[in-house]
């Protein structure tokens, strides 16, 4: 039965079983093949800006800090105890020399490394005790990609270049399109939902669909007038992903932008055309504030335009945890960065017009499922089915028309395909 | 080089050879330990020597492995810090101040007039 659940045979068809949204033995098997598994998003390289830097974040459910550590590397560890457990960071971010545990004194440096502990002589007798082997617990494997920062808990994980695959060619629309790199605008928002956090992911994952019914009063709110259709021309946008990472798009330039109400950003984004252009070519240089929303797999999500970045952290089936930081180029004029701060604010914070649009219904679908008639309906995801296109300049797997379920179909396929292999050798490429 | 008390004369207390100057360059620290004083910390500030007490006042911890910024010693434990010409407690978790020990390069020679108790 589980393993027929997983399968999610009656996907290609166009169907979803509603448990994957519910039950808990799927959650607790996420976050042993997804969450334990996958690289995730853990910070940007700006939120690290010297030695003793840190910041303080989750990998699934495992609480995780990040540190800068005194070579410039950057280290991540589980913030526990290897004493009793306890958090040796309590602290979201900030600069420090190592971590105190607050419980017996424990004393680790930026490396990891127990420094010290209170009543040093007890241990010291004691011949069980070896320092060497009580250091903080390291994550598996950390690199970066331009600029942003990912770590897995899994040695067996392929290296994140091949986890992102062609991916990086869309990641470049916002991570690349000016010389001087990104940052993370100061500050960080945290709220949580009680949704499933697979919910959210989809939606930004391909959910193009929603935006002009969700979000019509909020859109009249911030530009006087509603979201324009989006299916009537399929030629110039579309459905992208690889390896479940999803990128749903049009290449009108600016509209996610023009939704922030702000005149300076989307004279920013005029003026620097010829410039995008000539990183990223024609085509992708008409994405960087397009009508748009991404997903990387599994739960890092972002909306070109826009500029807010977040994570959907899983706080078991029914509550995810929503973390949320806006990117800015780092070289871009600082009255367009506050610009570009104060719109997401307005728009993709809890108080935003847009993201309480989205909460509302991501909770409702989310609790429906609680009836047990409810949970044997399946739901419909079968837009887009013959939608598949070759394109000669876009990677991946590519779909005509954002107003799609296609890239909603792979998340779910990858999803399947990662719950369903014991190891990475295992999960199809 | 000068040392933070330059007048051997005025110097009162134990005089102890603790390493030559050379084996100490600027911005490093060593750990010496001496039968009048026990562990000792060496520190060679921009070409002045301090002398204070090694062990960290607030729990057992030697400063010569932790870090020297300008005049200030930061236990490698639990990062109290400590001003070296003072002795001063600069920051929790240290409360109680280091014992300083008055210094001079004679010769070439690191060398420290050690007074009051060993625990400093």
């Amino acid at each position: 039965m589980k393993d027929d659940l997983l399968a999610l045979r009656d996907l290609d068809d166009g169907w979803l079983d509603r448990r994957v949204f519910w039950d808990r033995d799927v959650y607790e098997l996420e976050l042993e093949r997804i969450f334990a598994r996958c690289w995730l998003f853990v910070a940007h390289e700006s939120q690290l800006p010297k030695p003793g830097s840190f910041l303080t974040t989750w990998m699934g459910e495992d609480h995780v800090l990040v540190v800068r550590r005194r070579d410039g590397s950057i280290g991540a560890y589980l913030n526990s105890c290897p004493h009793r457990g306890n958090r040796v960071c309590t602290a979201e971010a900030g600069t420090a020399r190592g971590f105190v545990c607050n419980y017996h004194g424990w004393s680790f440096d930026l490396d990891g490394r127990l420094a010290g502990v209170h009543e040093s002589a007890a241990f010291g007798r004691e011949p069980t005790f070896d320092r060497s082997k009580l250091g903080l617990t390291p994550v598996a494997q950390l690199d970066t990609y331009k600029g942003l920062v990912f770590a897995t808990f899994d040695p067996d994980a392929p290296p994140l270049r091949d986890f992102l695959g062609d991916f990086a060619f869309y990641l470049d629309v916002m991570l690349d399109n000016d010389e001087g790199g990104t940052e993370f605008a100061g500050g960080s928002i945290t709220s949580v939902l009680d949704c499933n956090w697979k919910i959210a992911a989809e939606n930004f994952a391909g959910d193009a669909l929603h935006a002009g019914w969700t979000h019509a009063s909020g859109a009249e709110a911030m530009l006087g007038r509603g979201v324009a259709g989006l299916s009537g021309d399929d030629t110039e946008s579309y459905h992208v992903n690889v390896n479940g990472h999803c990128w749903e798009f049009n290449l009108d330039g600016v509209g996610n932008a023009a939704t922030l109400g702000d005149r300076r950003i989307i004279d920013y984004l005029r003026a620097n055309e010829a410039r995008f252009t000539e990183r990223l070519g024609p085509l992708r240089a008409k994405m960087v504030g397009s009508i748009s929303s991404v997903n990387v797999f599994p739960n890092f999500s972002f909306l070109p335009g826009q500029n807010t970045f977040r994570t959907w952290q899983p706080k078991g089936p029914h509550r995810t945890e929503l973390h949320t930081w806006v990117l800015v180029n780092r070289d871009a004029p600082e009255e367009v960065k506050d610009a570009w701060r104060k719109g997401a604010m307005m728009t993709f914070s809890p108080s935003g017009v847009f993201e309480m649009d989205d909460g509302e219904n991501w909770e409702l679908a989310t609790r429906a499922n609680q009836g047990v008639v409810t949970r044997r309906q399946r739901l419909y995801y079968g837009l887009g089915s013959d939608t598949a296109i070759e394109h000669p300049e876009l990677p991946g797997n590519v779909h005509r028309g954002q107003v799609n379920d296609a890239n909603q179909r792979a998340f779910y396929r990858r999803w399947s395909e990662l719950l369903r292999a014991g190891t990475w050798d295992e999960v199809p490429s | 080089m000068s040392a933070d008390v330059t007048s051997a004369a005025e110097l009162k207390g134990c005089r102890v050879v603790l390493c030559a100057a050379d084996d100490v360059p600027a911005g490093r620290m060593l750990r010496v330990v001496v039968p009048e004083a026990g562990p000792l910390l060496v520190a060679n500030v921009d070409g002045t020597f301090h002398v204070t007490a090694d062990t960290c006042t607030h729990a057992e911890a030697s400063l010569s492995e932790g870090d020297l910024e300008g005049r200030t010693v930061v236990c490698p434990v639990h990062w109290a810090e400590f001003d070296l010409a003072t002795g001063a407690a600069l920051c929790f978790p240290a409360t109680r101040a280091l014992a300083v020990h008055p210094a001079a390069v004679e010769d070439g020679q690191v060398v420290a007039y050690i007074r009051g108790s060993r625990e400093g």
